[in-house]
């Protein structure tokens, strides 16, 4: 009794600490975000986690900010339907946001709700009346910014936005290295900006409890005598490449980044988007408690959803 | 060295607010049409505005030809706007200009504002300039908003004064997302609608992750590689496909990416008057028998493919068989059957 009462104080003496094993049920009894495909969230551990860091890479046209959409959308499905019910802060720095797409994954989400909930649908009527696209659209604060002075400024300005809507529980940048690279001739500065950028996000998606997901061009490479996909802006000191990978897929992508540079350290998971063939196939480069996995999936009209439960391979060579 | 500062003071820095969607969606909705309901249909309604379109294709596929048509039909849109067209390809093709402009409506070129662009900081410096002008309509001395910004091409302005050295990619990829971000920064606070068109490089290594088409038979990529395609929203990609008798060439416009659009491809064919798309696998409907009937003393029609508001008939006529026995008409009305029997 006394010993358990000295205990608890020294809990209280570093405010915010907890045990591993609160932080271990904590986590299980977390929900996670789903992506809309039931693959993607088996790779990634029931999909996009709360209090985590996700960068998500891929070249143009590989379903980036579709994805980035259907999350925003998705934190939104409320808790009668198992969702997280919340909100999702978007911070557009491509423009590539087109709200007439959000609409229409808005319906895709209700009609499949709709779908696997059809009882539920039939009783609460006040539910129903919930489900609205519109709805869904209110529920994302949409930055649109244009440089990155402004998206500095942004992500400063997020933790008193936060402080006033703490039923946020999703940020989305859509891409946050576009704007780093323009002339950046202090490469130096500019890995300080960046590095300094996440960690304030990774505490955001600590102290807020919302998961953060950070989208990520890929550039041409040149090392190693061949051209190779990396992502934007990580400066590999040592890149393992996996031999395998290359093999199967005649690209070396993804390239294994070294873990002692501080924008890969920064994120705690590291999702990569690529094709393979004419299918989208998912990557799970880094995570902290799952195994890398891949798996494919599709970009629907109604979204983000499993592949081969429709046709919708891209036809890449005519 | 500290970064240069982006110009923001135009655009005052109070504390960022967060945009509402709903009233977003409606003027943000509203897409500059490509004067073909088909091809509109393709691209769900026309052009966005406050995004950067990228026509990828290689020469005569008909990409200037497209730019022109959207720099005519700016100004009938819903919202009567200018556009100005920076020309890289010397000399800007305006007896091109002239002949797409409908006769009734030779005041359409009054709206149409060309500059010509010789390397990236030209075109930096001009885009700053243009900037000053959305920004104060009334000061400008036109008497429509610019609202349609089309570049021909982005290809061109990189062809001199690089090289493949590594130093010389980095600075050219510098100056991408510097061009980009200023087209994207106008087309945002303006709700410009931004065409760029480039050209095509042949694949010679494996799958760079860049969009691959096959066009003249040739497999092609867009130029600039990887880093430019970062720094468009939407890419579309005209390709020729030629007939195995070399005659006629097919074209088609595809949608390679966008963020609202699914990959998807429509024909077209360039007229005198335009750009037009072409219905697939179609047959005649309602005038089948007016045309048939023209047709029938003349010539044998092969096909013939209804468009919303005309109709394209493949004829094989008597006397223009000899060198090219497929001849493409246009049917818009029935008064050009008539005109048709006269050639």
């Amino acid at each position: 009794m006394n010993c358990n009462s000295t205990a608890s104080h020294s809990f209280k003496y570093v405010t915010g600490a907890q045990n591993a094993w609160d932080m271990l049920s904590e986590e299980q009894s977390q929900k996670h975000i789903t992506t809309g495909s039931g693959d993607l969230n088996g790779i990634l551990g029931g999909g996009i986690h709360c209090k985590e860091v996700t960068e998500i890479g891929g070249v143009p046209g590989i379903g980036k900010t579709q994805l980035g959409i259907q999350l925003a959308i998705n934190v939104q499905i409320p808790v009668d339907y198992g969702g997280l019910g919340g909100k999702a802060i978007y911070i557009d720095t491509e423009g590539s946001f087109m709200v007439e797409r959000v609409y229409q994954i808005a319906e895709g989400c209700i009609s499949d709700i709709m779908e696997y909930f059809p009882c539920h649908h039939d009783k609460s009527s006040s539910g129903q009346e919930n489900l609205q696209p519109e709805s869904f659209l209110a529920g994302i604060y949409y930055f649109r910014i244009c440089s990155y002075t402004e998206q500095i400024a942004v992500i400063n300005y997020l933790e008193k936005f936060l402080g006033e809507h703490k039923d946020v529980r999703i940020v989305i940048i859509d891409s946050v290295t576009f704007h780093f690279r323009q002339d950046f001739d202090d490469l130096a500065l500019r890995t300080r900006v960046l590095s300094g950028l996440s960690l304030k996000l990774m505490k955001l998606s600590k102290s807020y409890n919302l998961a953060v997901v950070l989208l990520n061009q890929v550039t041409t490479k040149f090392t190693e005598g061949s051209f190779q996909l990396t992502l934007a802006l990580v400066t590999a000191s040592r890149q393992h490449l996996r031999r395998g990978w290359m093999l199967a897929r005649k690209i070396s992508f993804p390239s294994r980044i070294a873990d002692s540079d501080s924008w890969s350290h920064s994120c705690t998971n590291r999702l990569i988007l690529y094709w393979k063939g004419n299918e989208r196939c998912a990557y799970l480069d880094k995570s902290p408690s799952l195994p890398v996995a891949s798996t494919p999936y599709a970009v629907t009209s109604k979204g983000v959803r499993d592949a081969g439960s429709s046709s919708c391979k891209r036809v890449r060579v005519m | 060295m500290r970064p240069p500062a982006p110009k923001t003071s135009a655009y005052s820095q109070q504390e960022p607010r967060p945009e509402n969607l709903l009233l977003l969606a409606s003027p943000r909705a509203a897409k500059l049409s490509l004067g073909c309901p088909l091809l509109d249909r393709l691209l769900s309604g026309g052009l966005p505005a406050a995004s950067v379109t990228e026509i990828a294709g290689e020469s005569a596929a008909g990409k200037t030809q497209l730019c022109l048509q959207l720099a005519l039909l700016a100004p009938l849109s819903p919202h009567p706007s200018s556009s100005l067209f920076l020309c890289s390809d010397v000399p800007f093709p305006l007896r091109r200009l002239r002949l797409l402009a409908p006769k009734s409506r030779p005041d359409l070129l009054d709206h149409v504002l060309v500059a010509a662009v010789h390397s990236p900081s030209d075109l930096l410096s001009l885009l700053s300039r243009a900037q000053y002008h959305l920004s104060h309509p009334s000061r400008s001395p036109h008497p429509l908003p610019i609202r349609v910004i089309l570049l021909d091409s982005i290809a061109s302005l990189f062809r001199a004064d690089f090289d493949a050295s590594p130093a010389d990619l980095k600075r050219r990829s510098g100056l991408f997302f510097k061009i980009s971000a200023k087209l994207k920064e106008l087309a945002h606070r303006h709700q410009c609608v931004v065409v760029v068109t480039n050209q095509v490089v042949d694949v010679v290594e494996g799958n760079t992750g860049n969009t691959v088409a096959w066009s003249s038979g040739r497999q092609v990529s867009p130029a600039l590689g990887l880093a430019w395609a970062n720094c468009v929203n939407t890419r579309l990609f005209l390709t020729r496909e030629v007939d195995s008798n070399g005659g006629s060439a097919r074209r088609h416009m595809k949608v390679a990416f966008a963020p609202h659009l699914p990959v998807r491809t429509c024909e077209f064919v360039i007229r005198r008057d335009g750009v037009f798309g072409v219905e697939p696998a179609q047959r005649l409907y309602t005038d089948t028998g007016m045309v048939s009937k023209r047709f029938g003393d003349l010539s044998e029609y092969r096909e013939a493919k209804p468009c919303a508001n005309h109709i394209t008939v493949a004829v094989t006529t008597p006397s223009c068989s000899r060198n090219s026995p497929l001849t493409l008409y246009w049917i818009k009305s029935s008064s050009d059957v008539i005109e048709l029997n006269m050639c």
